[in-house]
Parts: C-alpha cells; sequence; structure tokens
C-alpha cells in the first residue's frame, strides 16, 4: 500500500507541477498543439470585412452613363436592395443577358478554339480601401442570381503612389454558370483559393447566359486577414483546384524554351507519315496554349505548331491575365496571316505598351479582316493611326468600352474604308470623327453607337446615316439621348435593308408624330426592335409592326402605359418567328395576359419584369 | 394640407474649453421630423419618410447635412395616380445622391435637377408631379444654400424671431411650381417646370438656429407666432 501511495502522491505531484508550468487548461492545449505543428503559436489574426469602395473598371451596363440607376456605380458600398430581390433601380446591372444577343444574325461569328475553362462574359472590377489576404468573399445577388463564373484578385494596389513592378492575377475560384431556381436574393460565398499576396482589386467575371433575365447584383463583400494565416493543418496541394492551370502555360507564349536547340536524333515513327495537312487538321483542334506546349516536344510538330496558318483565327481574350508585350512579340513570327484577331480585355494596367501593339500590328496587320478590342485601355490615338495604316484588308473592329480612348483617335477610323462592322459603344467618339467615318466607310453593315455620349446631335447623325449607309443591317442607338421622328424618317429612308433597329431609352421619340408607324410601313425585313422605355408606344404602333413586319422576332417595348393586351395579341399572331418579347413594366399587361400569352404561344418567351 | 415640421438646431462638436460663435469646427445638424396625412382614418402604414402626399428626407455626408421636403400634387388622383409615388422617389432618390456624395453643397438645385433626371432612368413609368424644398448646410463654411421650387419652403429661427424664410413660387392659385412627368398623350398640357426654376439662396447661419422645412399644409395653417411659439419651447443646448 505505501508504494502505492508514494506512487500516487508523486503522479499528482508531476501533475500539479505541469499544470503550474503550463497555465490554465487554454495553454494546454496550446502548447500540444505547439508541439503537434512545430510552429510558435500565432496570434489570432483579425478578420477585416470590407465593402468595396469603387468600381474601376467595368464591360458594360445597363444604365446611362453618370446615372444611378443600373450602373456599376451601386456595386460599391453598403447594399441598398439586399435581402429585398427584384429588379430595383439601385443595383448593379449589366447590358445584356441569355443568348438574345448572340441569336441575331448580325452578331460576330464565335472564335474557335476556346479553352472551354474560359466563360466569362462580362466582368466588373473593384477596389477596396485595405490590401488583405482574402479569406472570403460574398457577393449579393438580388436578382437572376447564378451568371458569376470567375473571381481573380490582383497584386497591383491602385491607391498605391508607386507603380508596381510585377501585376499578378490570381483566380480565386472558378466555376459554371447556373440558373440558379430560386427567385429570391442570394449571397453567393464561393470557396476561395489561398493567397499568398494581399490585394485590394477583386475582379468578378460573370456569364449570364442561362439567366430568364438580367442579373442584379447589390454589393460585394471582401473578408481577409492582415496576417497571412498559417494554417495547421496544410491542405495537400492535389486538394486545391487549380484554377490557373491553363494560365501557367502562359509561360509557353513568352518562348522561355525557343533557346534550346532540339535534339537531331528524334525520329517521329509513322506519325510522320501522316500527310502535312492532316497533321494541321489535327492541330486545329487544340487551344493556342496547347499548340505552344506541343511545339516543345520535336521538330515536326514545333515547324507544324508554328505554322501560321493554325494562327489564322487567334483568340487571346482567354488569356489576358498574363498577355504581355513579350507574349506578341514571340506570337508574330506565327501570326503574318491572321485574319481574325481577338484582343479583348489584354493588355490592361501596362502589360501591353503602344509600342507593344503597334510592332504587332505592323507585322501581322497586313490580312487582317476582324479586330476585336473591347475593353483594351492600352489603346491611344498612335494604336489606331497604326491600325488605320497596317489594316487595309479591315471589315469589322470592336472598340466597345475603349472609353479612356481620347477623341481624336477615332478620326483615323475614316480610313478603312472597307469597314463593315464597327462597335464604338461607351465610348467618346465625337460627332466630327463619327460623320467623317459614315462619309467614307460606305460598305458599313453593322454600327453600334450605344451609350456615345459625346455626339450632340443624334438627327443629324442619323440623316448621313440614311444618305451613306446603304448597306446598314442593323444599327444600335441606345441611349442616344436626342434623336427625333426627323432621324427615324432619314435612317428608314435610307436603309432600306435594315434589320435590327436598338431605339432603347431614347426618351426624345414620340409616338404621336407617326415615327414608330413609318419605321414599321418602310423596313419590311425588320428581325428585331427595341423600343425599351418609350412611354408613347401605344396600340397602333404594335399594330403596324404586326401587319407589315412579319419577320420580327426580337421586340423589347418595357416601360410603356399604353399597350393592350389585344394589340399583343396581334402582334403574336401575324410575327410567327417572335421568340423574344419583353413586356415588363407595361402597366397593362399583368401576369395574368402574360400567363395566357405565353400559353397560347409557347415558342415565344415573354419577359415580364417586377419590383416587388 | 399636408404637414411636414422638420427642425434642426446647430450644435458644434466634441466641445473641449467653451465655444465661441466664430467656431471653426464643422457645424452638423440635429434633426427630427414628423408628419400627417389629410385622412387619419385610412392608416395608410407608408415606408419611409412619407406622410400622406407629402415626402421628406434627411441625409447626412462628411461636408453637409441636407434636409429637404417634397409636396405631392394631389390633382393626379384623379386620373388614377398616386401623388405620393413621385414625391416619395425624389426625396429618396435626393437622400441618396446625397449619401453617395454625388453632390455639390453650394449647389442644392443641381441636387434637385439629379434626382429628377434619376426619376426619368427608372424602368417604371412614373407620373406625377411635386414641390420640392431642399436645404443643405455647408458643414465647414457654416452656411445654409437653399433651393426651393414651388410653394413649400423653409424658415430660419434665431433668438426667438425669423430671420429667413423662403418665397413662395406659384403660376396662379393653388398651382404652385412644380417638377412633374407627365404620361405622353398630355406632354403639352400638364404643367411641368424645370428644375432650374427653383429659387436659390445662401444664408450665413449660428449655432442655435433652427431651420424648418415644410409644406404648405404647415404654413397655411400655423400663423407664424403660433409656429415661434411652439419653437420656443425647444432647449437650445450650447
Amino acid at each position: 500500500m505505501y508504494p502505492m501511495l508514494t506512487f500516487l502522491s508523486m503522479f499528482y505531484y508531476f501533475c500539479l507541477r505541469r499544470r503550474a508550468r503550463s497555465g490554465t487548461r487554454g495553454e494546454i492545449m496550446n502548447s500540444r498543439r505547439a508541439i503537434e505543428s512545430n510552429n510558435r503559436i500565432l496570434p489570432l489574426s483579425v478578420e477585416v470585412v470590407q465593402y468595396a469602395k469603387e468600381v474601376v473598371d467595368f464591360s458594360s451596363q445597363y444604365g446611362s452613363e453618370n446615372s444611378l440607376s443600373y450602373t456599376m456605380w451601386n456595386l460599391s458600398g453598403l447594399p441598398n436592395v439586399y435581402p429585398s430581390s427584384g429588379d430595383f433601380t439601385q443595383t448593379a446591372v449589366f447590358r445584356t443577358y441569355g443568348r438574345w444577343w448572340e441569336s441575331c444574325p448580325s452578331s460576330p461569328l464565335r472564335f474557335r478554339r476556346a479553352p472551354r475553362s474560359f466563360r466569362s462574359q462580362e466582368y466588373v472590377e473593384l477596389v477596396f480601401e485595405e490590401a488583405v489576404y482574402p479569406t472570403a468573399i460574398d457577393v449579393l445577388e438580388t436578382y437572376h442570381p447564378g451568371a458569376i463564373v470567375r473571381i481573380l484578385a490582383c497584386s497591383a494596389n491602385p491607391y498605391s503612389q508607386t507603380p508596381p513592378s510585377d501585376i499578378r492575377w490570381e483566380t480565386l475560384w472558378a466555376g459554371d454558370p447556373a440558373k440558379v431556381n430560386i427567385s429570391q436574393a442570394r449571397q453567393f460565398t464561393p470557396c476561395i483559393k489561398q493567397l499568398n499576396f494581399m490585394t485590394n482589386l477583386i475582379r468578378l467575371e460573370l456569364n449570364s447566359s442561362l439567366l430568364d433575365y438580367y442579373t442584379e447584383l447589390d454589393a460585394v463583400l471582401l473578408h481577409g486577414v492582415r496576417e497571412r494565416l498559417r494554417s495547421l493543418h496544410k491542405p495537400s496541394m492535389l486538394d486545391l483546384d487549380d484554377y490557373d492551370k491553363d494560365d501557367h502555360s502562359l509561360e509557353f507564349f513568352t518562348g522561355r524554351f525557343t533557346g534550346m536547340t532540339l535534339p537531331e536524333y528524334t525520329k517521329n515513327g509513322y506519325f510522320e507519315t501522316l500527310p502535312y495537312e492532316l497533321i494541321q487538321l489535327i492541330l486545329s483542334h487544340l487551344t493556342v496554349p496547347d499548340l505552344c506546349q506541343l511545339a516543345q516536344t520535336c521538330k515536326l510538330l514545333h515547324q507544324h505548331c508554328y505554322d501560321p496558318l493554325q494562327y489564322v483565327q487567334l483568340s487571346l481574350q482567354p488569356y489576358w491575365t498574363g498577355l504581355d508585350d513579350t507574349s506578341l512579340e514571340h506570337l508574330q513570327s506565327r501570326c503574318a496571316h491572321v485574319q481574325c484577331l481577338n484582343l479583348s480585355w489584354t493588355g490592361n494596367r501596362g502589360s501591353i505598351s503602344m509600342q507593344g501593339f503597334s510592332r504587332f500590328m505592323q507585322v501581322c496587320g497586313f490580312e487582317l479582316v476582324r479586330l476585336e478590342l473591347a475593353c483594351c485601355h492600352f489603346l491611344n490615338e498612335t494604336c489606331l493611326e497604326v491600325i488605320a495604316q497596317m489594316c487595309p484588308n479591315l471589315q469589322e473592329l470592336n472598340l466597345s468600352s475603349c472609353d479612356k480612348l481620347n477623341t481624336r483617335a477615332f478620326c483615323h477610323i475614316a480610313k478603312i474604308s472597307g469597314l463593315r462592322r464597327l462597335v464604338v459603344y461607351r465610348t467618346k467618339i465625337e460627332q466630327t470623327a463619327l460623320l467623317s467615318i459614315l462619309n467614307f466607310c460606305l460598305e458599313l453593315q453593322h454600327l453600334s453607337l450605344g451609350s456615345c455620349v459625346m455626339v450632340d446631335d443624334y438627327d443629324l447623325v442619323a440623316s448621313v446615316i440614311g444618305a451613306k449607309c446603304k448597306k446598314l443591317r442593323s444599327l444600335d442607338l441606345w441611349r442616344c439621348k436626342n434623336i427625333t421622328e426627323n432621324g427615324i424618317a432619314a435612317i428608314v429612308s435610307g436603309c432600306r435593308l435594315l434589320e435590327e433597329l436598338d431605339l432603347g431609352w431614347c426618351p426624345t421619340l414620340q409616338s404621336s408624330t407617326g415615327c414608330f408607324i413609318k419605321l414599321a410601313r418602310k423596313l419590311p425585313n425588320l428581325r428585331k426592335i427595341f423600343l425599351t422605355a418609350n412611354r408613347s408606344v401605344c396600340d397602333t404602333d404594335i399594330e403596324e409592326l404586326a401587319t407589315n413586319c412579319p419577320h420580327l422576332f426580337h421586340v423589347d417595348i418595357l416601360g410603356t402605359r399604353m399597350v393592350s393586351p389585344g394589340a399583343l395579341r396581334k402582334l403574336l399572331q401575324f410575327c410567327k418567328e417572335l421568340c423574344l418579347l419583353d413586356v415588363s413594366f407595361c402597366s397593362q399587361i399583368d401576369s395574368r395576359v402574360v400567363q395566357e400569352l405565353s400559353a397560347n404561344f409557347p415558342n415565344v418567351s415573354i419577359k415580364k419584369s417586377y419590383t416587388q | 394640407m399636408f404637414s411636414i415640421l422638420s427642425y434642426g438646431r446647430l450644435v458644434a462638436r466634441a466641445v473641449l474649453g467653451g465655444l465661441s460663435q466664430t467656431d471653426s469646427r464643422d457645424y452638423s445638424l440635429v434633426t427630427a421630423s414628423c408628419g400627417f396625412g389629410k385622412d387619419f382614418r385610412k392608416g395608410i402604414l407608408k415606408k419611409g419618410m412619407c406622410y400622406g402626399d407629402d415626402a421628406c428626407f434627411i441625409a447626412r455626408h462628411r461636408s453637409a447635412d441636407v434636409l429637404g421636403v417634397a409636396d405631392g400634387v394631389g390633382g393626379w388622383r384623379d386620373y388614377g395616380v398616386d401623388p405620393s409615388q413621385f414625391s416619395g422617389t425624389l426625396m429618396r432618390t435626393c437622400e441618396r445622391l446625397v449619401r453617395e456624395g454625388r453632390f455639390v453643397p453650394t449647389n442644392p438645385v443641381g441636387i434637385l435637377t439629379a434626382s429628377y433626371c434619376e426619376l426619368l432612368q427608372n424602368k417604371v413609368p412614373l407620373l406625377g408631379s411635386s414641390t420640392a424644398c431642399l436645404v443643405v448646410l455647408d458643414r465647414s463654411s457654416h452656411q445654409l444654400h437653399t433651393a426651393n421650387l414651388g410653394d413649400s419652403g423653409f424658415l430660419v429661427v434665431r433668438g426667438g424671431e425669423v430671420v429667413h424664410r423662403s418665397d413662395e413660387q406659384q403660376h396662379y392659385f393653388n398651382t404652385p411650381f412644380q417638377l412633374s412627368i407627365a404620361p405622353p398623350e398630355a406632354e403639352g398640357v400638364v404643367l411641368s417646370d424645370s428644375p432650374d426654376a427653383a429659387d436659390s439662396t445662401s444664408i450665413d447661419v449660428q449655432l442655435g438656429d433652427i431651420i424648418l422645412t415644410a409644406t404648405d399644409g404647415l404654413f397655411d395653417n400655423m400663423p407664424d407666432y403660433m409656429i415661434l411659439q411652439e419653437l420656443k419651447k425647444l432647449k437650445v443646448f450650447l
């Protein structure tokens, strides 16, 4: 018994000593954890939660420039609508949704060889006050959620005084576009990757092709910590989805391996006996980074992969995160015969310079037929001058949302006399440049002047369009603030081939002048007519469209009080090809009417938005 | 007539060692609002600061405090339009503009113009009209910038006396100047004044001043001496 007692008391003594050394129970846990993880104990980092301070860039918006309604401005700051859901003015809305715009006959062909992982159609960039290591991102979606497909973070701080030397974009999360069945607002909080740099610049990329109507975003929250969490449980690298694996292959763009000499003795076996054209056909299914990687395997494939015929259609938009002057230089040798080039979204924040772009154009511009430069903020007047000089065969030019381009730059476009498609949506093009383009580019078939706020007199522009653009097939005059019935009369008299006309949010058009009746009577080939938010559209106008334009397939008459169900019924009966009809906020058309019409005309998608 | 009482007091912040009249600190407003619709029986609970057909707002920003009232024109009811929709949306939009900082304190007419333009950007086809009266307290310059369109108005009371009042703007009896959005068929017929027609003034204010903005429901029913009597009951803390 005594040895037992002694043993017990010694045991007890040791426990007490141990406790005294380690303090409370809590600390015991810590010290055990410390032993397990082999690290020092770190203080718990405080989580910082921020709303966006400012929206710095975006690809499009529904609302008017400088307005508070339906514009990207609403994405910064506190939420205004959440948790309510509905179509409210205080949310951020993009210009398009669904596949309607893609399915128009005027829409440009898609680039082949797009990597399946790149699904983004729109983007918005937000800056937060303080740079943190992100731990979570919440996006408050208040209407038709599900459009977000990618979230990225940038290492550059837009508020810092010194320009950063090396700008990196990392994908925090990527996913497929979804169509969420719940109609309520939701907070979207995907599981994001851990970053090893601090960031206060977040980019959301969206694809709303599956959605029934415009998606609307209210606010974005960034949760982060000031000190990097050293996780106690190290997740294995295989657990995390590597969203940037496509981007890693961008290193091949920069030609790190061009210096290597490939060994002479490699033989390709039976592969060599295949005809040249067949190998080219096989390779034409590979995406560009794969082509670059394949080129490093052997001399034969190097020759094939560098064949300029593989680069006739080149879309570099999916690789915007890594594309820079060096990449362009490396691609130059292969791109002498490029005909369709997509550089949309690339080159921002200094990655492509004017010199780099000009050099590329000098080598590769001669056979260029189609050039996409949407949201390319590196462009300046000299770049456009180079394009005009070096691309004599250019037919399609997209400068959508190049809002940093100064007005004089547009004058050079008039030199491209073979131009068939011009998109200057949301640019600062002025009247003089526009008029000179209209006077010299007589082959224009597709013209987009949406939200061009610097043009003063749209009636004058319209009269020149009517006089000169006889081949015009589609015209986008969205938010052209002061066009009147005179302008419409000029357009419909002159452009008899017109099939698509967007007159959304043009408040100065009055139905009482008969302009819509004239429009319907003079444009029998009309397929798309948008009269969004024109409060004067009435039954007579709808009936004239019904009788005179049997090929209509997209119609938007949002927000008029004067159209009755009877007129709509006539429109639906006469226009057998109709597939989109937007009657949101039309006071005489309630949901019962919409239900009845949808039942009788099941091929037509009748849209009725609500605010609740 | 509908009435809204909205009074503000000027109080300096964080006083440490007494206060002089020429205090260089930022001024701010201590605010309250109240109102009654004509029809007590209806008991419709309107969202936000809507009383009957009238609406008001109080908004604060780093550079200024802003008060506003709008009197919805009741005649629209005969045409099936709810008059409070226009005035309410106008005031809520002004509040948003101020909160987001999209205004210049010295230009209250600019706030009205911007707010009116925003109403036209709404997908919902708004109809109706209202008067509007806005007062902006410029915190650092200690000035009150005002804009008044129609027969609403404001009073500045100092030491128990009215030191400043706004002027009424009327076309003819019971037809004040008004901002309006008309249906397209009535475009030329409906009275619609431009926001630029608003009267604009700038007044120096002092600590302890009481600023009252109200629609004609107050001014038509209570003579000055009664209003001053009520305001005397407010204790002014300096």
